[in-house]
């Protein structure tokens, strides 16, 4: 974290306020705190943050709905901080605009992470972003359409190509099942359930170094697919 | 006086009709009485007394025969215009006559009679057939209620009819038609008589002996067989038991009053005896629907005891989430209690969510998103939750790459947590520095994910049980943070979704936990399809 990102973190729960401040302030960032929906968005139009910490359990608005009041506004990565294990929730959380969400109870260490991928996704202009992504060995050329790993060229059909750019351009976002199969197969209603999960496996074979323990395309249980930086 | 009318064109109309037809006749035979002989008018005669019969039945017949009798002597056999006999051959004559049309007379009145009997059986069924379709066609099992009782009421021509339950029964409800006039004392009758009759045919009622309660016209109540032959057959009201599978259900009580008792001769106690039947049928009914309601209110508030335990387990994250922050700040600190601080948190949230589960598979409350997926999909998921309980362990995964990639119909959130569980428990057998083995193949119809471990294995005696919700194996030390939840929400889990969770000992030690998912093959589905349109660039 560069000393000018500044964060909100937007949680009733003082202590988890008080603590998650204190390990982001350690690290370099300007921390700004709110304990209500209200305040947060409040301090958010003041202070127009880097990066938003949400917690969903506010007492006077639901969290998805100042995802939706955020993503009027702003582009600002949000990171949910969420107590509930039902997948569908993070679905409908990342649909609405956030980027990211760690489960109750969370460590810091995964929380700082979440948050410093997601800071750094952000720090670099949408115009800009990169057309060459290196992991690794790996290299993916996105406008040249090609993957190589070290020297070693990696032939792809369209849809892995298509699936492979999807997680590419939001790399380090997890990229919900619907979405990718929307962007992949180019319909608006179809179902998701259909062979993209055997297409991310083809995937994973050709482009991780061990597919049994992938590190490039990560799994995010029931919500969808991320790629790791 | 309109009714009155009716009457004698019913019952006089016959006989002034038939007694105009002979005098016609005897006055048309005199008159050409020289031309003919006594037979002619014998035969004529007789077809008089067919045609009364016919149509004013056996008082009739009989009075036209003994009138042709008189007419045929008097009229027609020397010496006209007497009494007296001449000839022995007008004896036969007369006899024969006499004796034809008295049996003509009779033979048509039994057949009359048969047609009525046979009338009266089809008026029963149709009303029978009514009362089953009143019985069945409403949706509501009340609403049919009270259309039997209206069907009833009407049948028997009764003031009021009352279908009801029995006082001692939880509900006791009651469903009653009636045409009561404004006079309350009729109704205050209504109820006097329904209670009463209630108590007298209740209290000693029977599946298969056909008892009935009777008010009789003096007021009184007595017990009567419905079979009986020899019962009085006018009565103010009639209570009758209504049994279902010989439980008494309750009682079908119909009422007149004394200005205008109810028909109650034998036959129609048998039509009885088969109307209680739906009635008892209705009764059943109700009850059958208020214990669909009950058990409606039942999974209710056993949903509601689910939304309490979601809640529950919600609100103690955020809890457990500030001891962990601060576990890991004192950690930080160098403070090694943090980290097992931490590890203890980690353990009360996965009970905490074990215990959600089993509550949300017993409710039948789990989601399941069944879907294609990937064994090495779900695998490597599962590798990647466990690494923070590894304790020195390793985790193994033999997953032949070079074969086509397992797929499988099946909910990939609940089968990661089906293997988490499955190598969770093999982790906590196995020794610091052992590894516990991950496997997949495909298994005839399955396929077919194995996790082994090199610990101690189940006892036999032990291996049914071990699936059982907070079943730990007696070996175990008591352990606060393990609530033996693991194996049995995998195995449910595992159910859900038309799998199996199988155990059976390994070869060479240990325990070997088998999950089996429904195989699907591509070759045979449109994936080869899509995958050769996507070959040739369409």
């Amino acid at each position: 974290m560069t000393q000018k990102d500044t964060i909100l973190v937007i949680d009733d729960e003082t202590e988890i306020r008080r603590l998650v401040s204190a390990a982001l302030t350690e690290g370099g960032a300007c921390v700004l705190q709110a304990n209500t929906a209200a305040e947060g968005l409040r301090v958010a139009a003041a202070e127009n943050p880097d990066l938003f910490v949400l917690d969903l359990g506010l007492p006077d608005q639901p969290g998805i709905d100042v995802c939706r009041e955020l993503r009027q506004w702003t582009s600002a990565p949000i990171v949910v901080l969420s107590a509930r294990q039902a997948e569908a929730e993070k679905v409908a959380l990342l649909q609405a605009g956030a980027d990211d969400y760690v489960s109750k109870p969370f460590g810091m260490r995964e929380l700082a992470a979440r948050i410093e991928a997601q800071l750094r996704r952000a720090r670099i202009p949408l115009r800009e972003s990169p057309s060459v992504l290196k992991i690794g060995e790996l290299t993916i050329d996105l406008p040249r359409r090609i993957v190589r790993r070290g020297s070693r060229m990696i032939r792809l059909t369209p849809t892995e190509w298509s699936i492979l750019q999807t997680l590419a351009v939001n790399a380090g976002r997890p990229v919900t099942h619907q979405d990718l199969f929307n962007i992949v197969w180019g319909r608006e209603f179809g179902s998701p359930s259909h062979y993209l999960r055997v297409y991310v496996t083809h995937l994973r074979r050709k482009i991780e170094v061990n597919p049994a323990e992938p590190r490039i395309i990560i799994t995010e249980p029931g919500v969808g697919y991320r790629l790791e930086p | 006086m309109r009714r009155v009318d009716q009457w004698y064109v019913r019952t006089l109309g016959p006989w002034i009709l038939w007694a105009a037809m002979l005098a016609l006749s005897t006055a048309t035979l005199v008159s050409v009485r020289g031309e003919i002989e006594q037979s002619h008018a014998a035969l004529t005669l007789l077809l008089v007394v067919l045609g009364g019969s016919a149509g004013g039945g056996r008082p009739l017949g009989y009075s036209l025969a003994l009138s042709g009798f008189v007419v045929i002597d008097y009229f027609f056999q020397a010496p006209y215009g007497s009494l007296a006999v001449g000839k022995t051959l007008d004896w036969v004559v007369l006899v024969a006559f006499l004796a034809s049309a008295f049996v003509a007379t009779e033979l048509l009145a039994r057949a009359r009679g048969e047609a009525e009997t046979a009338r009266k059986r089809t008026e029963e069924v149709a009303s029978l057939s009514r009362l089953g379709s009143e019985t069945l066609r409403h949706a509501r099992a009340d609403d049919a209620l009270e259309a039997l009782s209206a069907l009833i009421r009407s049948t028997f021509s009764a003031r009021w009819c009352t279908i009801r339950e029995l006082p001692d029964s939880k509900h006791a409800r009651r469903w009653t038609s009636a045409i009561i006039a404004e006079d309350p004392r009729v109704a205050e009758r209504m109820r006097e008589l329904d209670e009463r009759m209630t108590l007298a045919a209740s209290a000693d009622a029977v599946a298969d002996v056909h008892r009935v309660a009777l008010a009789t016209s003096d007021g009184s109540i007595v017990i009567d067989s419905l079979v009986g032959e020899d019962a009085s057959s006018r009565i103010e009201a009639f209570g009758l038991p209504l049994f279902v599978e010989s439980r008494l259900a309750g009682m079908l009580i119909v009422g007149g009053s004394t200005q205008q008792p109810i028909a109650f001769a034998p036959p129609r106690r048998r039509f009885v005896a088969t109307i209680s039947y739906y009635a008892a049928l209705g009764l059943e009914r109700v009850r059958l629907a208020r214990e669909a309601q009950d058990a409606r209110e039942l999974r209710e508030a056993n949903r509601a005891k689910d939304e309490v335990l979601a809640t529950v387990s919600h609100d103690l994250r955020t809890p457990l989430t500030t001891i962990k922050l601060l576990a890991q700040a004192a950690a930080a600190r160098g403070e090694t209690a943090g980290v097992s601080i931490e590890e203890q948190v980690d353990r009360l949230a996965d009970l905490v969510t074990n215990v959600l589960d089993l509550s949300r598979i017993r409710a039948g409350g789990v989601p399941l998103d069944v879907a294609l997926n990937t064994a090495e999909d779900v695998i490597a998921a599962a590798v990647s939750r466990v690494q923070g309980v590894l304790r020195g362990c390793q985790i193994v995964t033999k997953v032949d790459l070079d074969q086509p990639a397992l797929v499988a119909r099946f909910d990939f959130v609940q089968t990661l947590r089906i293997l988490v569980n499955l190598v969770d428990n093999a982790l906590r057998y196995t020794p610091a520095g052992g590894s516990v083995e991950i496997n997949a193949e495909r298994d005839g119809a399955w396929v077919a994910i194995t996790v082994a471990d090199r610990g101690p294995g189940v006892r036999p005696e032990e291996r049914s049980r071990i699936f059982d919700a907070f079943y730990r194996p007696r070996s175990e030390v008591p352990d606060a943070g393990r609530a033996g939840l693991g194996l049995s929400i995998a195995r449910r889990l595992a159910e859900l979704q038309e799998g199996t969770v199988e155990y059976s000992p390994r070869d060479g030690g240990g325990s070997l936990f088998t999950l089996r998912l429904p195989a699907v093959d591509l070759n045979s589905e449109k994936f080869i399809e899509s995958a050769i349109l996507e070959a040739f660039g369409t």
